[in-house]
């Protein structure tokens, strides 16, 4: 058999006494063929928990062999000699600036200080449809903020008041450079006519200085200025209040040029010039007057994207044992890079470079170094030649980068820290500190490089998704469904120093952490979703990751109100918690059930109050506004149930509700458009479009209620949130009194459940289609009581429908009569990430069981028999792993996990979980009033030392209570059976190899059949005197259980060989995130201790 | 088939008392000579044994080994209805799926009875090897309850010294330390049940965790002495005699630092 001979190999290559162990087993593995029969034996037999996962996992697609894939990719890429001719972007020709105009998709705005005249000017890179590389300087440009001209001021003496400005700038030490006369801090004053955005003021606009200042540094002391008082000819002594002083200078820029994220961008032939010194590396280095750049909105032809190169990372570095890798000491091996056109599904520049010798990859182009230092450098001008406009990588912003950066200056590489555009702008490493309400606070680092950007995929992958573990591993196994090999730390080095067939090994793996980062980018389209986001909220592209939720609305609201010619005031963060009323919660009339319940929900309700309302800024009311323009309530002016007042759209159209509308009717045509395209790629854009739409449409009402934001408007969110309380009670009420035994319906509806914008409402009706057809017309019904654009839909049926508490409820979900969508559930343990596996596992299964099939035996039957494998630890160890994120190490209150870690750190260092990481643990046995976070342990050791899961802590804290919530409106009071019973009478408790006393011990044998301690002669031999006529029989069983421990060892074996790509090499893998990694584990020992039982059998016969 | 007679229930309620402070469920083993139980604490620091002869029950009967599985509080909370001087019998078929208890007050006029039904615990079977012990102490048992209740308010630890003597007790703690001493007795008189004796080839001393110890100190009813039995570097041993039955046994393994391993 092939695969035995080619498992001798691998016992040669590492004599280990415990690989040779696991070699021992898996020599034994039967072959593919008969594995097949197996499984689908296996799969027909009634199984127990563990193994229907495994099997789930088993079955599962198997992913392509990474290998494989490579060779492929080398056939395809057959006729290229020179690996290296790929790299740089393909030649540009010259620029006809006279005939042609330049266009190309700008990905990164920054600006640039021009020390010569002491001005900052913006500049754009981007990519050319063809694929050159693009950097524009944007002249004339200058940053300003407004203040109210006084009354009575005459246009023609704007001259005085610069000079007046600047003078006291000059004094104030805040002259722009003093060692360069003529250079003011005030550029300029310009009289313009505008409306503060705060408030009613009956339309009339007042005329407004615009103080444009020299440099973005100026505009915080000039508005001081100006706010404290300066002389104004002809009027005297004149302090000025001073509006949008605060706006970032990137944003003002693109506000003012209409220019979008990540849009396209045209240079008129004939307005713009080359530059003649090549100070960067894009292939065209432009400049233009920003009067001249014409920034094409992002519709129709102007939706496309650029060929963007796109470069993913992974490094590897020799560590020490027990230290988490330090770039003073320990070397970087390998990186791994890889380069793909956007929109094109493989890379075309694969390559990695190795220190020391590496056995040639199929469809790599391997570079090997005997020097570190070379090797750096020979990154660093790669990443220079091939010239990437974005460059993504796993963690590369905390980990790869800063790395590389630093062990360049430990090695002294003096030409690595150019990793931007700016030829001579040295890359460094930053710390930040990003704190935002959305997406939690982080410590983090930074690593400039000018013109591209970076887009971390761990870092977008927190801010999307709530995940158990954040691991390449898991992230990928969930969303990619491959698994890949883990390597821990510890054996990197080992594999470093062996030999060229082992650094290959190495070097595979690390193409592999390069590879998925850019498909899971693919997959989850991160980059097209982002690009919409940017697009539709107008801020630069690498704002998405580096900053917070507010800055979006931020630029739309001065996009807006610059064309409406309004101001917004500058209002200084006030802090406090001043907290308004939220979204109300109608108390849940709890329970079971078994008939269809129509579920009605307002469309967009905060979105749609604001603008039915017209609530807004612009059109807040307070009582001297309504008598000055002698407003009429409910005709001019509309009282909220907070008692705010606000205009109505007769007499001004609000700023928020005209942004909404602009954002909803943007989200229905994309919507349209989406229909009737049919290209894929067009699709997953405008899908990122619509749905950017919709989240920006959502975060307008959150702005407004942010106390310590740019702009809180508490009148306007407790409105709203008024508005939508009294629109669920409205809601209630209407169809309570609509739908009764007195209007001639069949039954009296009532609302059994509501939260936020959406009621559920019992019809009493038996039949879906009649449910159905109830809550249209319901929802027609009510949407005719409230304001345009309100609108209650119905949306769909939950039948049968269990109602546990607020916010806690399950459901089969029906839009259609045929067939049901989906099984719902909200608040249940199913979806939360704070219980082991487990949980969700026995909940869902449950829950199928009770909804779907109908089935409360059924659901009765396997909740215990899970409790019954729990007692008997034969659940899977992987599903009984809790895992808590270790966010800070100074808890007050002791905490399982950070406990936990730091018993782990003692034990060793490198391998402990760092600030950040989510540590995995399970709960095993110990003394009776020993506190849970003494009982949790890291769960190989675990495995490794056999110690006794705490099972009842599983069941009394984890099964009990989420089992109990979902079984107790069905089965009332008899709930209880399902945790007590015969079912919880056989228990499994393991000894344990470690601890203080397990070295004095001394096992001993208990008799196989009937469990007596076997004494004298009996001590070796299987069973006791009793059961000895029963020998044979208990031998074969005995027997089977062996071949099924092997059998199954031999296949989780199996699967982590083809996983790693190679079934030669013994499986080093550790992935604590892989559910294989625990079976594999546990399914070894088992077969271990099987054999030694099965020795047992060996003393007569 | 298993039958056992108990002439008075305070025994068994006691034994039982004395083991599920450090097991929730335990195998017991019954066989012609009588029975025998072992349970290792959740925390593995812990191993108690408890041998009970044939002869020391008015009655037993025990045609085959056989291994029964008991949750210990159910049995305790059974038990809490029979009367310190009920007798009490405890029966079992063969296979049986539960362990019938029935108490019949002194004065033959009263019988109750009850079904405790039994556990399937899978468990790996331990022993300790015999030891050469360097020390051994016999004192009253009593006096080591006491001793343990008066150490156990000052600190977390016992240090236990046994030299020819007499054996040293000392805790310390945040508050204060103490130390007791119990002075070798050369000749054990009759009226003994006081007496410390001290046996020994080498001066032994091991600090052990109080909290085991006031666990193993709810055996002193049972017995009237309990000796300690101590060796460098390996589990301390405390037995107390059941008289005429058998004997309870623990054996505490001394700290060592987890870093160790």
């Amino acid at each position: 058999m092939d695969i035995v001979k080619d498992e001798s190999s691998s016992q040669d290559e590492k004599p280990n006494k415990k690989a040779a162990f696991e070699f021992n087993l898996s020599s034994q593995a039967p072959s593919a063929h008969a594995i097949q029969n197996k499984r689908a034996r296996l799969n027909r037999a009634k199984m127990q928990t563990g193994d229907v996962v495994m099997d789930d996992v088993l079955n599962t697609e198997l992913p392509a062999d990474f290998s494989k894939e490579l060779e492929k990719l080398q056939k395809a890429d057959a006729h290229i000699s020179d690996p290296k001719t790929t790299w740089p972007r393909p030649e540009a020709p010259s620029l006809d600036i006279m005939a042609t105009s330049l266009v190309f998709q700008q990905m990164e705005i920054d600006e640039e200080f021009v020390p010569d005249n002491n001005t900052v000017i913006p500049r754009l890179f981007g990519v050319t449809d063809e694929g050159y590389s693009v950097v524009c300087f944007v002249k004339g440009f200058f940053p300003y903020f407004y203040c109210p001209a006084p009354d009575g001021f005459k246009e023609e003496n704007i001259p005085m008041v610069i000079a007046e400005l600047n003078r006291l700038a000059q004094q104030n030490g805040q002259s722009s450079n003093n060692n360069i006369p003529g250079l003011n801090a005030v550029v300029d004053i310009q009289m313009c006519m505008k409306e503060p955005l705060f408030g009613y003021h009956g339309n009339v606009k007042a005329p407004f200085f615009k103080i444009i200042v020299r440099n973005p540094k100026l505009v915080r002391p000039m508005s001081q200025i100006v706010k404290r008082g300066f002389n104004v000819h002809g009027v005297g002594h004149y302090a000025g209040t001073f509006y949008e002083s605060n706006l970032e200078f990137t944003i003002r820029f693109m506000v003012d040029t209409d220019i979008v994220g990540a849009s396209w961008i045209e240079l008129p032939a004939g307005k713009y010039s080359l530059r003649p010194s090549t100070k960067t590396f894009c292939q065209y280095e432009v400049e233009v007057n920003y009067n001249d750049l014409i920034a094409h909105e992002p519709v129709g032809e102007w939706s496309k994207v650029a060929p963007l190169r796109v470069l993913s990372v992974d490094i590897e570095c020799a560590g020490r044992p027990g230290v988490f890798p330090e770039a003073q000491i320990d070397p970087v091996i390998q990186i791994a890079s890889v380069v793909t056109l956007q929109g094109q599904k493989m890379p075309f520049i694969r390559n990695v470079l190795t220190l020391n010798t590496c056995a040639p990859i199929p469809g790599v182009h391997v570079m090997s170094f005997e020097n570190e230092a070379d090797m750096l450098s020979q990154w660093a001008q790669f990443v220079q030649t091939c010239d990437p406009d974005i460059v993504i990588g796993y963690n590369t912003t905390d980990f790869d980068l800063p790395y590389l950066l630093d062990r360049a200056v430990a090695l002294k590489v003096q030409n690595f820290p150019f990793l931007g555009r700016i030829r001579d702008t040295v890359s460094k490493v930053s710390s930040t500190h990003f704190s935002s309400k959305a997406y939690g606070t982080r410590d983090s680092k930074a690593v400039n490089m000018e013109g591209r950007v970076q887009f971390d995929v761990l870092a977008a992958m927190r801010r999307e998704y709530k995940l158990r573990s954040f691991s390449l591993n898991a992230v990928s196994a969930k969303f990619l469904g491959e698994q890949k090999e883990d390597v821990p730390y510890s054996i990197i080095t080992d594999l470093q120093n062996e030999s060229a067939e082992t650094r290959r090994r190495l070097a595979v793996y690390c193409l592999k952490d390069a590879f998925l980062p850019q498909r899971l980018v693919d997959k989850l389209m991160f980059l097209v979703n982002s690009m919409e986001m940017a697009r539709v909220t107008g801020v630069p592209f690498n704002y998405l990751l580096t900053r917070g939720q507010q800055i979006k609305v931020v630029s739309q609201l001065f996009r807006h109100s610059s064309r409406q010619d309004l101001v917004v005031p500058v209002i200084e963060s006030q802090g406090g918690d001043n907290q308004y009323e939220g979204a109300t919660v109608i108390e849940p009339k709890r329970g079971y059930y078994d008939m269809p319940i129509a579920t009605l929900d307002f469309a967009s309700l905060y979105p749609s109050i604001m603008m039915a309302h017209n609530l807004c800024y612009t059109t807040l009311l307070n009582r001297q506004t309504i008598e000055r323009f002698e407003l009429v309530k409910d005709v001019d002016y509309v009282v909220t149930p907070t008692n705010d007042c606000f205009v109505k759209s007769s007499k001004r159209v609000g700023l928020l509700p005209h942004i909404l509308k602009e954002l909803l009717s943007a989200r229905k045509q994309a919507k349209n458009e989406m229909k009737n395209e049919t290209d894929p790629f067009r699709i997953q854009v405008l899908n990122g479009r619509q749905l950017a739409l919709k989240i920006s449409a959502n975060s307008v009402y959150g702005f407004t209620g942010a106390l310590n934001g740019r702009l809180p408007c508490l009148q306007i969110s407790a409105s709203v949130t008024a508005f939508g309380r009294d629109m669920i009670n409205e809601t209630v009420k209407e169809v309570e009194k609509q739908y009764t035994m007195a209007n001639g319906y069949e039954h009296d509806a009532t609302v059994i459940y509501g939260d936020t914008d959406s009621v559920m409402v019992k019809f009493g009706v038996n039949t879906l289609e009649e449910a159905m057809r109830l809550g249209q017309e319901a929802a027609d019904h009510v949407t005719s009581k409230f304001i345009n654009p309100i609108k209650l839909e119905f949306e769909k049926v939950y039948f049968p429908y269990l109602l546990i508490n607020k916010k806690r409820y399950a459901g089969l979900y029906w839009t259609r009569p045929e067939k049901y969508d989906k099984l719902d559930t909200k608040g249940l343990e199913t979806v939360r990430r704070d219980n082991c596996q487990l949980v969700p596992l026995v909940l869902d299964t449950c829950l199928r069981m009770l909804l779907i099939d109908r089935n409360v035996d059924g659901a009765v039957e396997y909740a215990k028999n899970t409790i019954s494998d729990l007692l008997q630890n034969k659940v899977d160890l992987s599903m009984l792993v809790i895992s808590k994120q270790l966010s800070k190490t100074d808890y007050a209150a002791k905490q399982a996990h950070v406990e936990l870690a730091e018993r782990m750190r003692k034990r060793d260092a490198g391998s402990a979980p760092q600030l950040g990481d989510r540590v995995p643990y399970v709960i095993i046995k110990g003394t009776k009033d020993a506190k849970a976070y003494e009982k949790a342990e890291d769960p190989i050791y675990v495995l490794d030392n056999n110690l006794p899961i705490d099972t009842n802590y599983y069941l009394e804290h984890q099964l009990t209570n989420p089992l109990t919530r979902i079984f107790e409106p069905i089965l009332g009071s008899k709930v209880t059976s399902l945790f007590k019973g015969n079912h919880t009478r056989t228990i499994r408790v393991a000894a344990p190899t470690t601890g203080a006393m397990a070295r004095f011990m001394v096992k001993t044998n208990t008799c196989l059949s009937c469990k007596i301690p076997l004494k004298g002669e009996y001590q070796h031999r299987a069973v006791c005197k009793h059961c000895e006529p029963k020998l044979p029989e208990i031998y074969i069983r005995n027997m089977d259980v062996m071949r099924e421990l092997e059998m199954r060892y031999a296949r989780l074996w199996t699967e982590c060989q083809r996983c790693q790509g190679s079934i030669n090499r013994e499986v080093v893998c550790t992935n604590r995130d892989c559910p294989i990694f625990y079976m594999r584990k546990k399914g070894q020992k088992d077969a271990e201790e099987q054999a030694k039982v099965m020795d047992r059998f060996d003393y007569t016969w | 088939m298993i039958e056992a007679v108990i002439p008075q229930a305070s025994l068994l309620k006691k034994i039982i008392e004395a083991i599920k402070e450090l097991v929730d469920e335990a195998n017991f083993d019954f066989s012609e000579t009588g029975i025998r139980l072992q349970a290792m604490d959740k925390s593995h620091i812990a191993l108690s044994f408890l041998h009970l002869r044939s002869d020391g029950f008015s009655e037993y009967r025990c045609d085959r080994s056989q291994t029964l599985g008991i949750n210990l509080n159910s049995f305790s909370k059974i038990l809490k209805c029979s009367a310190n001087d009920d007798q009490v019998q405890i029966k079992a078929a063969d296979e049986a799926e539960a362990l019938s208890l029935t108490f019949e007050n002194s004065a033959k006029d009263r019988m109750s009875e009850f079904n405790l039904k039994l556990m399937d615990i899978d468990i790996d079977s331990v022993e300790v090897p015999d030891m050469d012990y360097q020390a051994t102490v016999s004192m009253s048992a009593q006096e080591f309850a006491r001793i343990v209740r008066d150490l156990g308010s000052i600190g977390e630890a016992v240090t236990i010294d046994a030299t020819k003597q007499g054996v040293r007790f000392s805790a310390t703690g945040d508050d204060g330390s103490g130390n007791i001493l119990l002075k070798h007795q050369k000749s054990v008189d009759d009226d003994s049940t006081s007496a410390t004796t001290v046996e020994i080839t080498e001066p032994v001393s091991h600090s052990l965790a109080l909290k085991y110890l006031a666990n193993f100190a709810k055996a002193a009813p049972l017995a009237d002495r309990v000796t300690i039995n101590l060796i460098e570097e390996a589990p301390v041993m405390f037995e107390f005699k059941i008289s005429d039955m058998g004997h309870i046994r623990f054996y505490l393994a001394p700290q060592i630092e987890e870093d160790n391993d």
